[in-house]
């Protein structure tokens, strides 16, 4: 299986005034799940279509395995059919006009395979994702879910050596995706194919990648592991697409007291890790918490920061508290069995470790 | 009773007018057509002496075999001619439509929009230079050049409706079947044209009743050998001096082909419309 790599690679539209895709630089090693995440327009589908060679880039090259696929200077242009990749579709894009097994056989049957072989390796891959009573209808008289495998299906049955989904559940109610996220997770670990998935639902990414590529407006905003995004997002971008529910943002004032800086809105104000004291000094910024790092605390805590409960969901095991503090609206995570610490009043601190600095002009990360 | 209509007095009346209204205009286009019929069952001597509405005394179908007579040649040439000038232009439409829906080419939209305004170029602008081609191609009064001629006219309109149907077949089936590794012509063969059959329906039908309707091509490019049906009907009015039974049984016969076509194909006919301006999978 090979790894694909991207060099500066660019879509431009208009004459060059809109940039579909700036400048993208990327390493997905092999047999990587690599996920494409960020919100419509980001040019994750555009750099997907790219390395399909379905899109020829204004500039930039892609190289899968050691092949170049397409050169700095485009002298070099593999066609899409030439290039071993398998894509599904959001549409699933099912040949209307043919059984689910002939559109299995489709792409083996250009590659010339004798019949028996075809036969083998449809009923195999039908056997695997459990269609082998459906090979012998058409896709109009399968529901979603059967067509979103028969489209899995098709790609797999090529032994594809690059593996791309674009938006591949979008179709699918949230039950059946949560089913097909976890089997395409565990035929992608199965097969370890390398694999580009492309997709706007941060869930989705959290849960099936090695690494996410968090884009928008054409660029990476950040690149890594699921937990890096979710650790340390470098800024208020990345940090408020990924985790639902969604990070917490504060704008601050910053003074230094006792060797410790202090993160202050309206009359209250938070305690930040004193390594910080050096970066901050006077600084605006914002800073980010994530409901699940909220800890309630006495209501007479003084450095607790306290707020008015405006509405608590009850998620089972655990409860959404959204309360108000200084005209902020807050969310805060709590162990339902704390329920009966909420009142009409709540009081939370955050470890100072795990707060989210943000320069309050650029967004970027502080620390 | 639950879910029937109660009509009042006033709106069963109301509804009697507009039948009565609806009738009239039925039977009012209906008219010429009954008027055909009845005439084609007369005999020659009847035709002269009763009304051409009323029914025949005593109908008989030797109108039609003298229609048939004077019209066999003529009638297999119109086959031909429409059978090989659907054909063609439908097939090199479907073509050209493809390549404007699917592809983006330098220009692509000025030779589209070029290919296109031929439709509104009319019949007797062209005839003149049209007919000075034909004849240096050596194809007058053969029915290869009323197929080449019917071909050429009917590529814009084709093209402009297969483009529409095309536009509609999803880019991501095209984009799936070159990654399954194949090239445009086995695509448009093996994916678009069998997921687009009712496209194909509808521009067979719009081109057979246009081709088998045709006069002025015909009249201008045939002389006596490929000379079509159309053409043929028209001389027997000058030669058979007013045979109407003939002459109606010669009109029932030519119009035959493209009512029966009509009511075979009318139902993809009509969705074919409707799925040109809706979607076409």
């Amino acid at each position: 299986m090979p790894s694909v790599s991207v060099r500066n690679l660019t879509v431009a539209y208009n004459k060059g005034r809109t940039l579909a895709l700036d400048n993208l630089n990327l390493d997905i090693r092999d047999g990587e799940f690599c996920v494409f995440l960020g919100p419509s327009g980001c040019g994750k589908t555009t750099a997907l279509l790219c390395i399909a060679g379905l899109l020829v880039p204004t500039s930039g090259s892609i190289k899968i395995g050691d092949q170049v696929v397409i050169s700095d200077d485009k002298k070099t242009f593999v066609r899409p059919q030439e290039r071993n990749i398998a894509m599904v579709f959001q549409e699933y894009a099912l040949y209307p006009s043919m059984t689910v097994r002939g559109n299995m056989a489709f792409a083996l049957e250009n590659k010339k395979y004798p019949r028996e072989e075809i036969d083998r390796k449809v009923n195999s891959i039908a056997n695997m994702l459990g269609i082998e009573q459906l090979l012998d209808r058409k896709p109009a008289q399968l529901s979603g879910g059967q067509r979103q495998r028969v489209a899995l299906g098709r790609a797999l049955v090529r032994d594809p050596s690059l593996f791309l989904l674009d938006e591949p559940l979008g179709n699918l109610d949230a039950k059946l995706r949560e089913q097909v996220r976890f089997e395409l997770k565990r035929i992608q670990r199965q097969l370890g194919v390398t694999t580009i998935y492309v997709t706007h639902d941060q869930t989705e990414a959290m849960t099936l990648a090695d690494r996410i590529v968090l884009m928008k407006d054409g660029k990476v905003m950040q690149q890594g592991s699921p937990k890096d995004l979710y650790n340390r997002p470098i800024n208020t971008f990345v940090a408020g697409f990924v985790g639902t529910p969604k990070i917490n943002f504060l704008e601050c004032g910053v003074t230094a007291k006792e060797n410790r800086p202090y993160f202050n809105f309206g009359r209250s104000s938070l305690p930040g890790s004193p390594s910080l004291k050096a970066k901050l000094s006077g600084k605006a910024c914002v800073i980010g918490i994530r409901p699940s790092d909220f800890a309630l605390a006495d209501m007479s805590d003084p450095e607790a920061i306290k707020g008015t409960v405006e509405l608590i969901e009850p998620m089972g095991d655990e409860i959404l508290v959204h309360f108000m503090v200084e005209n902020h609206l807050l969310v805060g995570k709590f162990d339902a069995a704390d329920e009966d610490r909420v009142c009409e009043r709540v009081a939370v601190k955050v470890d100072p470790e795990k707060l989210h600095v943000f320069d309050g002009k650029t967004g970027d990360r502080i620390a | 009773m639950p879910g029937q209509l109660h009509l009042t007095s006033k709106q069963k009346l109301l509804h009697a007018f507009y039948y009565l209204v609806l009738l009239l205009f039925a039977a009012f286009y209906l008219l010429p057509f009954w008027g055909a019929i009845t005439t084609s069952l007369k005999s020659s001597a009847e035709v002269f002496t009763t009304s051409p509405l009323s029914l025949p005394d005593r109908p008989t179908l030797e109108a039609y075999v003298a229609a048939l007579n004077h019209l066999k040649k003529p009638l297999i040439n119109s086959i031909v001619v429409t059978i090989g000038g659907t054909f063609f232009s439908v097939l090199l439409g479907s073509m050209c439509g493809y390549v404007f829906a699917q592809y983006r080419f330098k220009f692509d939209n000025i030779i589209f929009v070029l290919v296109v305004s031929a439709i509104f170029l009319p019949y007797q602008a062209i005839l003149v230079p049209l007919f000075q081609t034909i004849r240096r191609l050596g194809l007058y009064d053969s029915v290869w050049g009323l197929i080449l001629a019917h071909t050429v006219y009917g590529i814009p309109m084709m093209t402009l409706m297969f483009r529409s149907f095309y536009g509609d077949v999803p880019k991501c089936l095209v984009q799936q079947a070159m990654l399954d590794g194949y090239g445009p012509w086995t695509i448009y063969r093996r994916v678009i044209l069998p997921s687009t059959k009712i496209a194909t329906v509808t521009g067979v039908v719009f081109q057979f009743a246009s081709i088998w309707n045709e006069l002025l091509f015909a009249l201008v490019l045939t002389g006596y050998d490929a000379m079509p049906a159309t053409v043929s009907l028209n001389q027997m009015m000058g030669t058979l001096a007013a045979e109407w039974n003939v002459q109606m049984a010669g009109s029932i016969w030519l119009a035959m082909p493209v009512l029966v076509l009509y009511i075979v194909m009318g139902k993809y006919l009509i969705r074919g419309y409707m799925a040109g301006s809706v979607a076409a999978t």
